[in-house]
């Protein structure tokens, strides 16, 4: 472990602790929005804790526990000091500040923009800065990534890195990529605009840009989830991964398809023409590439380690599974959320169905789903696996770790379908309340309540999971010893340099997004918005 | 495949090679296969159902020429007027914030202080008090008077002798006068569905809450005038006004809208409401 679980816990409780706060106001809002809580509150604390909800969850959580996890990645999977660790440190206290700093004028009511960027909605200055430091000491971590990896390949030459090495940095890599968008829209639009130093915001390249970070981002949280499908989950299972190969394409093309598809998330927007849209929505499609290759090779993984179970005939190796172990039985249940999830998300690319669902809950509902259910469920298998590496302390039961994951996977169930549901029958999104007494919107009132219901299982089960991970920092200390990482059935000896670095990758993706964002943001240069769409500040 | 760690470079190439080739192939190719379809293809299809020539359905597509390379775009041959000439643009902005009190001074003292105040406290009863007022709502009021935009037989003439800058300093001089600060003491309390309408609106009849716009910070139109410690006449004149379409120069008709809406007790329990200052 050379000596970075202290670093690693840091992370993650900064991460869980946030986490878990989330959850409680997430709790709220479901309540509030339902006949049950109709009442309680006003729009102004919503949209505050709304924003509180996901400032926490899609950057507090992730960029904390992607770091913790990446420093433990480069430790173990390269089996060598990780360099620049007083530089990790000191990225971590410098997000620390970051969140701090944008938390105070969330909680005060001045920054309730919710957690995305769209102008004209615009908070206190502080709030940007804040986010500007967390991204700031992301960036440190992806170059210590990287860093660490062309170390271990100098003093490793031609031999492959290992698989959840490279996507950690393949991770890194797209990380830098992605969010060149917003911090150019942070620092050169929205800032200044927050501080009085300029007059107007064009909202439609703050847009554009924001769009440029939009999809890609979710990719960066994706990507840990899809290094436990390829690195961990065939050990676990007692078998071997599939291919190798699979894996570094997998996490090639995250990096190649999810950057030059952020347009798709502005298919209802007035500002770009129909066919760069239509060039992105392309794009679009083959980001589900990855995903399938996923499936099919952590299904085959799995099937080996069935049959080597005694697994027979063209099913039975399912049930010889050893379900029981909580590596395993995330990657089921994950697979079943992203089933429901990518589906929805399929709905999502199209333009004409994106039309119909754009502003309704069904969005809402897809993104916690995909995220909250299929991706989350896997960051609660990661800890379960290296927590006892890292405090040195075994479970003292897997009974309440399976109910946790259970619990986590039927809250977000029973959340997130009626929300669809409630979604096609064009329940607006982004919004405080609804006002039952109209006979249309009382009809939505049952299935509202039933998603408060997901709700509140989804809290009882984070809160387990904080109680399953609390208790391995007491106790005797019992040294473990297993292995880890999954063994690919042919295990690697040697690969072509392009599935062994990103240097064609990065040019390849410099093609794409010159093409993809090329016009989109030109047109901004070279012809001025019309003033009747640029917002003013007052 | 050998097993050795240590294949010879030129053989690690030839390895390499062929994966370069095709997935650059691989990677152009998609965009290129985007490309030729999103912006070749379907526009051109696409136009000549819409009676449109290849060239500009592409130009559409592209977001070049504006419009749908999908859809005919309607005439806009058919006159347009707008209810007001002001837009709000950067130049205008920078001109208001460069406007100078003390020649406004000057100006209202030669052109509004009869009527409006030196201070802008009006004498007339149908005359608003300008004390306070905001900036911008003054500007885009007096620009109105000067293009037609807003009716008034004395107020065109003397707008229409003042120049952009005159207007702006103008309106910068009045929006920097103090309000009077009224005793709170002596304040009634207003009645409870008066709150409603102005804090909640009336969603039955489409009326959005007063303070949805009137109120600083609300998030409201730049032009949102301040009505608090306005009089009761001028105010219920004007919504009166609103109301019969005799003012007009409200952007979509919010105003007229809304006006039209209210009872004559509701305008009365308004004026009385905003008069008392501190809204």
């Amino acid at each position: 472990m050379h000596s970075v679980k202290r670093l690693c816990l840091a992370h993650f409780w900064v991460a869980f602790a946030f986490f878990a706060a989330a959850c409680a106001i997430g709790t709220w809002q479901m309540w509030v929005r339902s006949p049950l809580g109709a009442s309680v509150g006003t729009p102004g604390q919503y949209y505050m804790l709304v924003t509180a909800h996901g400032v926490a969850l899609a950057f507090v959580l992730t960029t904390f526990f992607i770091m913790g996890f990446g420093y433990f990645v480069a430790t173990t999977a390269l089996d060598r000091q990780l360099p620049g660790k007083a530089w990790a440190w000191g990225a971590y206290w410098l997000a620390v500040v970051g969140v701090v700093v944008a938390f105070a004028p969330i909680m005060n009511g001045q920054a309730s923009v919710l957690y995305t960027f769209y102008p004209p909605l615009t908070g206190s200055a502080w709030f940007y800065i804040g986010l500007v430091l967390l991204v700031v000491a992301s960036w440190i971590w992806a170059v210590l990534m990287m860093v660490a990896m062309t170390a271990w390949k100098r003093e490793n030459p031609g031999r492959p890195v290992p698989l959840a090495m490279f996507a950690t940095v393949a991770n890194a890599v797209m990380w830098l990529w992605t969010t060149v968008g917003v911090a150019v829209q942070l620092l050169f639009q929205v800032i200044p605009a927050a501080l009085g130093l300029v007059h107007t915001i064009d909202v439609g390249l703050s847009r554009t840009l924001f769009s440029w970070t939009l999809h890609a981002i979710v990719y960066f949280w994706l990507i840990p989830a899809y290094i436990a499908f390829y690195t961990m989950v065939p050990r676990a299972a007692g078998g071997r991964l599939y291919s190798d190969t699979m894996g570094r394409l997998t996490f090639i093309l995250f990096l190649v398809y999810s950057l030059p598809v952020g347009l798709h998330h502005l298919l209802m927007d007035p500002e770009h023409g129909n066919a760069t849209k239509f060039i992105q929505v392309v794009l679009t499609a083959f980001v589900s590439v990855p995903t399938l290759l996923t499936i099919f090779t952590i299904t085959a993984s799995l099937e080996i380690a069935g049959r080597l179970r005694g697994g027979r005939g063209p099913f039975g190796w399912i049930a010889t599974l050893p379900w029981d172990r909580p590596m395993v039985l995330a990657t089921g249940l994950s697979f079943v959320m992203l089933g429901f999830g990518g589906f929805g998300g399929l709905i999502n690319m199209g333009y004409g169905m994106n039309a119909m669902v754009h502003n309704t809950s069904w969005v809402t509902a897809h993104f916690h789903l995909i995220f909250g259910g299929s991706v989350v469920i896997m960051y609660f298998a990661i800890c379960y696996e290296i927590w006892p590496r890292l405090t040195g302390r075994e479970h003292p039961t897997l009974s309440l770790l399976r109910l946790q994951l259970w619990s986590w996977f039927v809250g977000m169930m029973v959340m997130t379908l009626p929300w669809h549901w409630l979604g096609l029958q064009g329940q607006w999104r982004r919004v405080a309340n609804f006002n039952y007494a109209d006979p249309i919107i009382a009809g939505w009132g049952p299935w509202v309540i039933v998603s408060l219901i997901g709700g509140i299982i989804l809290l009882a089960s984070a809160l387990l999971f904080l109680r399953n991970l609390a208790v391995l920092h007491r106790g005797a200390v019992l040294a473990v010893a297993r292995p880890l990482y999954a063994i690919a059935v042919h295990p690697p000896q040697r690969v072509p340099a392009v599935l062994n670095s990103f240097g064609l990758w990065n040019v390849l993706v410099l093609v794409l997004m010159l093409v993809a964002y090329g016009l989109p943001i030109a047109q901004f240069l070279i012809e001025p918005s019309p003033s009747a769409i640029v917002h003013r500040m007052r | 495949m050998s097993d050795s760690h240590e294949t010879p470079s030129i053989d690690r190439r030839l390895l390499d090679q062929p994966w370069r080739f095709w997935s650059t192939v691989a990677v152009a190719g998609t965009l290129l296969g985007g490309i030729i379809l999103g912006a070749l293809i379907i526009p051109v299809v696409q136009g000549r159902s819409a009676g449109l020539d290849a060239y500009t359905a592409i130009c559409r597509a592209l977001g070049i020429l504006p419009g749908s390379p999908a859809q005919p775009q309607p005439s806009d041959r058919v006159q347009r007027t707008p209810v007001s000439q002001v837009v709000w643009t950067s130049e205008l902005l920078h001109i208001l914030a460069r406007a100078d009190p003390a020649r406004g001074r000057t100006k209202a003292l030669e052109s509004c202080a009869a009527c409006h105040g030196e201070t802008g406290i009006a004498v007339a009863p149908d005359v608003p008090h300008l004390a306070g007022q905001s900036g911008p709502a003054i500007y885009k009021q007096l620009s109105d008077y000067r293009t037609g935009s807003r009716a008034h037989d004395l107020m065109a003439g003397i707008a229409r002798a003042l120049d952009e800058t005159a207007l702006a300093d103008i309106a910068a001089y009045y929006a920097g006068r103090p309000m009077r600060n009224p005793n709170p003491a002596t304040l009634a309390p207003a009645p409870a569905e008066i709150i409603t309408l102005v804090e909640l609106g009336d969603p039955r009849r489409g009326i959005p809450p007063c303070a949805s716009c009137h109120r600083a910070g609300s998030g409201g139109p730049i032009e949102t005038p301040v009505l608090a410690e306005q009089r009761d006449e001028y105010f219920i004149q004007q919504i009166n006004l609103y109301a019969s379409g005799q003012r007009r120069n409200d952007l979509y008709a919010r105003m007229r809208t809304i006006a039209a809406q209210l009872t004559p007790s509701e305008i009365a329990g308004l004026a009385a409401y905003y008069r008392a200052g501190f809204r």
